[in-house]
């Protein structure tokens, strides 16, 4: 271990700036912890990576989020605005672009971390309080998305976001109230655009950081999972390596791809501006929410079809948050599995929620 | 190419200290990293700069033509922009014409033509430039108004810096 | 144009070439680049005695073989079914011209095909310096297939100035190795042998990283390290080679390039300009995100992280094809033959030998296709008299102007119009789809947008990137007619069947 001078820097300057803070700051202690640190290492630790790849499309989130306020303005001028950014101000396509891709990618990171959690069995005790933060995270994320499609106000936009209203709008006696609430009167307009603006760049992002602070905080408490396979292995057996500095030079290196990934469809597929909202036409075919409500709006039309009136849709509501009830609760039922019976009935439980969604998801698209 | 297959001691993580090694390593990190920070950086700056860059492209006008402007009542005036400049082409009583720049010195309040009162008038701080040289005659001006060039065509007054 | 036209909905033909390339690449240049790979480091294991290296090299030459010999040569079938069917006219001048060229190839690919196998299979069984003398066999006929294939596919994008002055006049074949040893040549191979290297670095990561790094710790951080510096070459060499490939590229297509910087505005550059800053970010990446997650900790390095690998490098190549194939716009075949098989080269039919473009415009460009029956061809003939009548009587201020009637044949004839000419680059709904290009446009904006199309005047913005639309005025106009009823619905005037038509 590096006592007294720079564990970083051979330049004799640098290292006069890193003594000077680290005496103030304690930087040697930290990465001393980080050395210690371990991170297991097996044939299933790539997934370990995937919540950094989240939280760096996150990063990405808040970064070109930032760089679009500064010219977009919510209520009437909405579409304006963002047709200056796509049209106008030179790579404001490129901000935009680089928003929209990495929203869609955070949540398909977020939705690959979740899965590789649950079927490492990562939610056993005592990480419950992570998982839970985690399925936080992730309702966040997609209200995120959610609210963040209609800013632009343009048709698809418009109509996606009627659509998708009808999901908390099915909701049993306080639906249409609540849709009137969410919308800030009868119709989608001015008045949405406005409170899902603000929601989108005030009140999401302040619960949001919190969660995800804490969440954090729970990974470092408790240190990576092992999957049950791996914790059979006798000790010696086990391998893992040093948070810092070899999983953490991973990480970055999994970003910088994660970054190309995003740079490749942010910049040769760029995210388009259809025509303006028009209230008063009709909708587009094929109109339909983001893919990762999807399949809660297929149930939703399914059952609208099979038990016409209010009855479908309350089926449909109910069979969602149902099944997301017992996905939350996983960790009561499932608190200690060790390659046991309850273990493997966890895993196909898993399985058949990841094919349930993913049939679900495809049939939405084809029934359009 | 590859030496690395001679030894086949257990090699470590940090890999061999071979200072030339490091270096080349630096060095090719650095030239990634600067790539990278030139990638997002250029975009994002000439993003911020725009509205300014489109400003001082509109700053660098140097003449501007006003169709229909020969049109113009005598006694009376019409503001217009010159580049981003509010500005002024008045025809006097007597026929002549005349351009100014708008913008009071004093504080960069829109000046006004007051013909009947054969001035031209700041309402801001009651500052007065005169309505033929546009030189300022009274009030907190500190100097007098900008003149531009004015050219009455057929169809069209051409106004251009002086 | 009387070849069958190959409608692939939502994708567009092009990209079913696009993705089957795309794999193809990634492949076909493991294959040489391995090719090299296998071979040199049997030599260094035996030179060296090293035991535990010649018991990897077989699983490594297994993967590889069941890869490219499978996987990439099937794909690389595909790709000629794909062309044939998606540019036949292209195809068919290629054939023309580079028959020997191919057969060439041919026997080169047996031999390739014939020593992968013997290579694998006589492992340990055959005398070592026997083995290894065929991998070199191996290693030296791909090689000499991507030789042969490079100068097909380099003459797509520069035919080069001696085979431009007889293309068209039926002796193509007497510039054969002009043809061959075009411009971009030297520059493409190059390129093309950086990015075989490479990809056998990459591809034997792969490999590499299914050893027990525990068990063989030894040999598997020799292994990775080995395989890593495969990257290196291409990393240094690679903005060379492209600085040199793109000075060889005529001016007309660098300037496609330059457009997206200088010209069209609001820092919008262009798709080959993104696709080539994409490559360069890429393959920069590709070394450091190696170094970090494979040179520096090779014990660690398991199959998720080949696999992350793999994506950039998919990435880096589905950019680099992406950017090649834009650069050749608006051509097919380089100054010779426009993307939709017009040619711009005088063609000599008859007696006569202009451009196709001109004899279009004058004579038809659907006069003499197979696929409109007689029935309708005499259909489109009254319909054009019809509208010369009513032209001369609009001139002469006696009639107010009026659209032309809607019939179903000329709906038939608009849709040929679009089959013929646009169908090669879009779609109606998928890929640069025309009915959301066109949204908001009404018939006479179509017309004004086909008429600027049409002359392809030198300022035009089209012109860069679209050949220009040839027919008679009457067959622009329908080609309108057609994409007015795709766009707004069909007009009243139209019949029921028609409305089914253009529903489509």
């Amino acid at each position: 271990m590096q006592k007294s001078s720079s564990p970083v820097f051979e330049n004799r300057a640098l290292a006069a700036v890193w003594d000077f803070a680290d005496e103030r700051l304690g930087l040697s202690d930290m990465i001393a912890f980080a050395k210690k640190k371990q991170v297991p290492q097996h044939e299933h630790s790539f997934w370990y990576y995937w919540g950094g790849i989240s939280l760096f499309f996150f990063l990405v989130q808040c970064f070109t989020g930032v760089l679009l306020l500064v010219y977009y303005r919510p209520g009437v001028e909405a579409y304006e605005s963002v047709r200056q950014i796509t049209y106008d101000i030179e790579f404001g396509w490129l901000v935009r672009s680089a928003h929209s891709w990495s929203a869609n990618l955070m949540v398909v990171a977020i939705f690959v971390h979740m899965f590789s959690v649950f079927f490492m069995k990562a939610y056993r005790r005592p990480r419950e309080f992570g998982w839970w933060s985690g399925l936080g995270l992730l309702g966040l994320a997609m209200v995120f998305g959610f609210s963040g499609y209609l800013l632009p106000m343009d048709e698809l936009a418009y109509f996606a976001t009627k659509v998708g209203l009808e999901i908390p709008m099915s909701i049993p006696v306080v639906g249409p109230f609540l849709g009137d609430l969410i919308r800030g009167g009868p119709d989608v307009g001015e008045n949405t655009v406005q409170r899902f603006f603000a929601l989108h760049v005030v009140i999401l992002p302040a619960l949001f950081v919190p969660l995800l602070m804490f969440h954090l905080w729970l990974v470092q408490r408790h240190g990576n999972a092992v999957p049950p396979g791996e914790e059979i292995k006798p000790a010696e057996r086990r391998r893992s390596i040093p948070f810092f500095p070899n999983f953490l030079a991973k990480d970055l290196a999994m970003w910088l791809i994660a970054l190309n990934v995003l740079a490749v469809l942010a910049s040769l597929y760029p995210w388009e501006l259809g025509p303006q909202a028009d209230p008063l036409a009709p909708a587009p075919l094929g109109i339909h929410p983001e893919w990762y409500f999807m399949s809660q709006f297929q149930v939703l039309k399914v059952f609208g079809a099979w038990f016409p009136g209010i009855v479908g849709e309350a089926l449909g509501i109910l069979l969602f948050t149902a099944g997301g009830i017992v996905w939350a609760l996983i960790p009561l039922y499932d608190p200690d599995s060790r390659n046991g019976q309850r273990a493997r009935i966890a895993t196909w439980l898993g399985f058949a929620a990841l094919v349930g969604l993913i049939i679900l998801t495809a049939w939405g698209y084809l029934a359009l | 190419m590859p030496e690395a297959m001679g030894h086949s001691e257990e090699v470590l993580e940090e890999g061999e200290d071979l200072l030339t090694r490091r270096a080349f390593v630096r060095v090719l990190a650095g030239v990634v990293g600067a790539g990278y920070a030139g990638a997002i950086g250029y975009p994002i700056y000439r993003y911020l700069a725009t509205p300014a860059t489109r400003a001082s492209a509109m700053g660098a006008v140097t003449m501007v033509a006003l169709p229909g402007a020969q049109e113009l009542a005598p006694g009376s005036a019409l503001m217009f922009r010159f580049g981003t400049r509010t500005s002024m082409l008045i025809r006097h009583a007597d026929d002549t014409w005349v351009a100014f720049d708008a913008v009071c010195t004093h504080l960069g309040c829109t000046v006004q033509y007051e013909p009947d009162k054969e001035r031209i008038y700041c309402a801001c701080h009651g500052g007065v430039y005169d309505q033929h040289s546009g030189a300022a005659v009274a009030g907190p001006p500190p100097r007098g108004l900008t003149v531009y060039n004015v050219e009455v065509r057929d169809a069209e007054v051409i106004i251009s810096r002086v | 144009m009387n070849y069958p036209v190959w409608d692939v909905p939502t994708i567009g033909s092009g990209w079913v070439i696009g993705l089957i390339a795309i794999f193809h690449v990634m492949i076909s240049h493991f294959a040489i680049g391995g090719g090299l790979y296998l071979p040199f480091a049997e030599a260094r294991a035996i030179k060296k005695g090293r035991k535990d290296w010649l018991e990897f090299l077989p699983k490594h030459a297994k993967f590889f073989l069941i890869l490219t010999a499978v996987y990439g040569a099937v794909s690389g079938v595909g790709i000629w079914f794909a062309i044939g069917l998606a540019a036949p006219e292209a195809t068919s001048t290629l054939i023309h011209n580079f028959v020997f060229g191919w057969a060439i190839e041919w026997v080169f690919f047996l031999i390739e095909l014939t020593t992968a196998a013997v290579y694998y299979y006589t492992w340990n069984r055959i005398p070592q310096r026997l083995h290894l003398k065929v991998g070199w066999l191996y290693a030296g006929t791909s090689f000499l297939t991507l030789f042969i294939i490079n100068g097909i596919l380099s003459f797509m994008l520069t035919p080069g100035a001696a085979w431009l002055a007889v293309a068209g006049s039926g002796e193509e074949s007497s510039r054969f190795f002009q043809a061959f040893f075009n411009p971009t040549f030297w520059p493409s191979l190059f390129l093309r042998t950086l990015v075989c290297l490479s990809l056998a670095g990459v591809w034997a990561l792969v490999t590499a990283s299914r050893i027990d790094g525990y068990e063989k710790p030894a040999l598997k951080s020799e292994v990775i390290r080995f395989s890593a510096l495969w990257l290196l070459p291409a990393f240094f060499l690679m903005p060379l080679c492209f600085v040199w490939y793109l000075m060889m590229v005529p001016e007309s297509q660098r300037v496609l390039l330059q457009l997206g910087i200088s010209t069209i505005g609001a820092g919008t550059f262009t798709q080959v300009t993104r696709a080539v800053l994409v490559t360069v970010m890429s393959s920069a990446t590709i070394v450091g995100v190696v170094y970090f997650i494979a040179y520096r900790s090779p014990r660690d390095f398991r199959f998720g992280y080949a696999c992350a690998i793999l994506v950039l490098a998919l990435m880096a190549t589905a950019s680099t094809e992406q950017a090649r194939e834009m650069l050749r716009k608006p051509y097919v075949v380089g100054e010779h033959m426009y993307s939709n098989a017009v040619r711009k080269t005088p063609v000599r039919v008859g007696d006569e030998s202009i451009p196709e473009v001109e004899r279009f415009d004058r004579d038809g460009y659907l006069t003499h296709s197979i696929w409109a029956t007689d029935r309708e061809k005499q259909a489109w003939a009254a319909w054009d008299a019809q509208r010369a009548r009513a032209a001369i009587l609009q001139a002469a201020g006696d009639a107010p102007v009026l659209h032309p009637p809607v019939t179903p044949e000329i709906l038939r004839r608009g849709e040929l119009m679009f089959r013929g000419q646009c169908l090669a680059c879009h779609t109606t709904d998928g890929y640069r789809p025309m009915r959301r290009y066109l949204h908001g446009r009404d018939r006479d904006s179509i017309g004004n947008l086909l008429a600027m199309l049409r002359a392809s005047a030198p300022d035009s913005p089209y012109r860069a990137y679209m050949p220009p639309l040839v027919g008679t005025d009457r067959e622009v106009e329908s080609l309108a007619i057609w994409l007015d009823a795709l766009v707004n619905g069909p007009s009243e005037t139209a019949t029921p069947q028609v409305a089914a038509v253009a529903a489509e």
